[in-house]
């Protein structure tokens, strides 16, 4: 009788005890975790924007299948229309009237570094995704912004520490007169000069954005005789330029390289009208790296979408992981204690494991170095005897960023 | 500087000014007989080459597809301006030009999105048929194949304009609606059709300008914006509404450019533009003679 009273009393405490003490090992969050994403959905950039959502999306479709701290994770999204104002405003009304836990963008890097600077002030974390400023993690970088893209700085880095490695000394640069293009051209060459100090740069030439006739140029560079060619280019004036250099048989007169001219966006709208023989940097490819966990990330993407994801959907897709990563390791929806979990984090990737290097909060990134040439497994251009910088190696030190943002 | 860079620099210019010519020739058309600044020309050069991009892609992406395409998009964008002509612009010949400046523009957005909703945003590439592919070798220095085409094309389509102009009726009767246009209906005219023809023939060589351009650059929004201030600048120091002061604008637009890259590559995009200032210094009103 006492022993049944006993059990009676002593039960329900002991389940209750069990019941609140294992609440304080794993706090269960009531609701959904928000992620507020601004992006540029209108207009050409919107294809870059998309691509990056999806890879977001089927990340989360993994992550929310067992859940991150007992929740979901979910998104919203608003159109920036590659403007800053829209941008910030649209930043601004996500974290105020939406509530978001942290923002997720963009495409522009002036919006990125607008909303970069919002979030420094509202302390809320920001993940770039696509933008390639240096700026946004280097001199402009501080504790509430982070990338999970590459940037200028590091595609050049890789351009510089990928042609020191060539016989060429007499080189040229040309490019499109906007902020990327001269970003990616003062990083090579000063990786460059310094890595080769007997290098000579012959001359420069600098088109406007989207000039639609850029043979003269062509033929002008071809008439100085340079014995390489570093092309800072990129949207819609990557296909002029490949098509520039196709049409005037420049690679087979000189050796050329351009950031990203071995993305498939690009190569592939060209069909066999894209030149081969031109050296190219990427930070992703779905046929390369070869392995189990990019393919399956392939697999899983075209049949989500119908089609294989590029650059920024594998952006979009680390974004994702590191987000659930960071919250289950801080076990908490605090911003503060969400960006300590981030600093330094760890995530298993389509092309193996990612850090998040906490000095500059610049995802640590491989760069692969390839050649534009024809093969007969696919239809059109592909990057071939891709060579693999690591992150190290293309990646600023944390002394030089330390540097940058003192100034 | 030898002789073969500047004479490939030449060329590669002259290239492009037939270009130019192409689309500014049906502006400075529209300008001349209408009256009317025409900003939404662009967008109609942009349409043409996004039809010839659907028409090669669907047929196949050959090189007869091109061939085809490079004749059906003008007719294409002839058409779209021949019901936007009937529909708006009929009715607005008498308003002042700041109206139709504003008209026009409005129309250009419009353009901008219905080509948005009917292409999407993506950049689309038409491939140049086998034969124009590659390049020759000219003075010892490579010249792209295409451009050379577009060299024979661009004087075809001048001569072609010439005969219209002055040999053919209709040619005549907008040539005299440009000087008078009163007159030209006293005499028993129907001006609006005469309108209406001119309209849709400066809007065809909008068209054939885009398809012509299309194979040799990304085919993408905002294409449009880039040729008209050109076409406009190319008109204005031409001498507004007259053809052949834009084949003169066109090449002195085309030549300066492509010299000035191989003079001065890092400036280069000052010299056209330096030319239409000096130009308009010292001829306010164009070098040929202006309708206006």
């Amino acid at each position: 009788m006492v022993l049944k009273i006993f059990i009676i009393a002593i039960l329900p405490l002991a389940t209750a005890a069990l019941f609140f003490s294992s609440c304080k090992k794993a706090p269960k969050i009531e609701r959904p975790i928000k992620v507020g994403i601004i992006d540029c959905y209108s207009g050409p950039p919107a294809v870059y924007a998309k691509d990056a959502l999806n890879g977001f999306k089927l990340a989360l479709n993994e992550i929310n299948k067992e859940g991150v701290l007992g929740t979901k994770i979910e998104y919203t999204t608003r159109d920036t229309k590659f403007k800053v104002d829209i941008g910030l405003s649209m930043a601004k009304e996500l974290v105020m009237r939406e509530k978001v836990d942290l923002l997720v963008g963009t495409i522009s890097s002036s919006v990125a570094l607008a909303v970069s600077d919002y979030c420094k002030g509202e302390k809320v974390p920001f993940m770039v995704w696509i933008s390639k400023s240096e700026r946004i993690t280097g001199e402009k970088g501080h504790r509430y912004v982070f990338s999970t893209g590459e940037n200028t700085a590091m595609a050049g880095k890789a351009g510089g520490v990928a042609l020191a490695k060539k016989p060429y000394t007499k080189y040229w640069i040309a490019g499109d007169d906007y902020e990327y293009g001269h970003a990616i051209a003062d990083a090579a060459w000063r990786n460059l000069k310094k890595l080769k100090p007997e290098v000579e740069l012959l001359g420069q030439s600098w088109w406007k954005v989207g000039e639609p006739d850029l043979i003269p140029y062509i033929t002008a560079i071809l008439a100085a005789k340079p014995e390489a060619v570093i092309f800072c280019t990129g949207g819609r004036s990557m296909t002029n330029v490949m098509k520039a250099i196709k049409a005037t048989g420049m690679a087979e007169k000189v050796a050329i390289w351009i950031h990203t001219a071995t993305d498939h966006a690009v190569l592939k709208p060209l069909g066999p009208e894209a030149p081969e023989g031109v050296m190219g940097t990427m930070d992703y490819h779905f046929y390369y790296p070869d392995t189990p966990a990019n393919k399956e990330f392939v697999k899983a993407f075209k049949e989500a979408y119908g089609e294989p994801p590029g650059f920024p959907a594998f952006h979009g897709y680390i974004t994702a992981h590191f987000i659930a990563e960071a919250f289950k390791k801080a076990g908490t929806l605090d911003r503060e204690k969400f960006i300590d979990a981030l600093e330094g984090l760890k995530i298993a990737s389509p092309v193996g494991e990612i850090e998040m290097r906490a000095c500059d909060h610049q995802a640590v990134l491989p760069m692969y170095l390839g050649v534009t040439k024809k093969v007969p497994e696919y239809d059109f251009i592909i990057s071939t005897d891709i060579v693999t910088l690591t992150g190290d190696e293309v990646m600023p030190t944390c002394e030089e960023i330390k540097k940058a943002r003192e100034k | 500087m030898d002789f073969a860079s500047l004479s490939t620099q030449l060329l590669v210019g002259l290239s492009r000014a037939m270009i130019l010519f192409i689309v500014c020739a049906g502006l400075s058309f529209i300008l001349g007989v209408l009256r009317v600044p025409n900003i939404a020309h662009g967008s109609l050069y942009m349409i043409g080459a996004f039809a010839a991009y659907s028409i090669f892609t669907h047929l196949g992406s050959s090189s007869s597809g091109f061939w085809l395409a490079l004749i059906l998009a003008p007719l294409v964008v002839a058409l779209v301006s021949l019901v936007a002509e009937r529909a708006l612009f009929c009715h607005l010949y008498q308003r002042e030009h700041l109206m139709l400046l504003l008209f026009t523009f409005a129309l250009m957005l419009i353009l901008d999105d219905l080509v948005k909703i009917t292409w999407g945003p993506e950049y689309c590439s038409v491939l140049a048929p086998n034969i124009l592919r590659g390049s020759v070798s000219m003075f010892g220095a490579s010249l792209p194949r295409y451009n050379l085409f577009l060299l024979i094309v661009g004087p075809l389509v001048a001569i072609f304009l010439w005969l219209f102009v002055n040999k053919t009726k209709i040619g005549k009767i907008s040539r005299a609606a440009a000087v008078d246009r009163e007159m030209v209906g006293a005499v028993g005219i129907n001006v609006s059709w005469v309108f209406a023809a001119a309209f849709v023939i400066g809007c065809f060589l909008a068209g054939l300008g885009g398809a012509l351009v299309a194979p040799t650059v990304s085919i993408c929004l905002g294409m449009d914006h880039d040729i008209i201030i050109e076409a406009f600048l190319i008109v204005t120091i031409g001498g507004l509404g007259n053809i052949w002061g834009a084949l003169v604008g066109s090449l002195i637009f085309g030549v300066t450019h492509s010299f000035g890259v191989l003079l001065w590559p890092q400036f280069a995009i000052v010299f056209p533009y330096a030319a239409v200032v000096i130009v308009l210094l010292l001829r306010p009103r164009g070098l040929l003679k202006s309708v206006w």
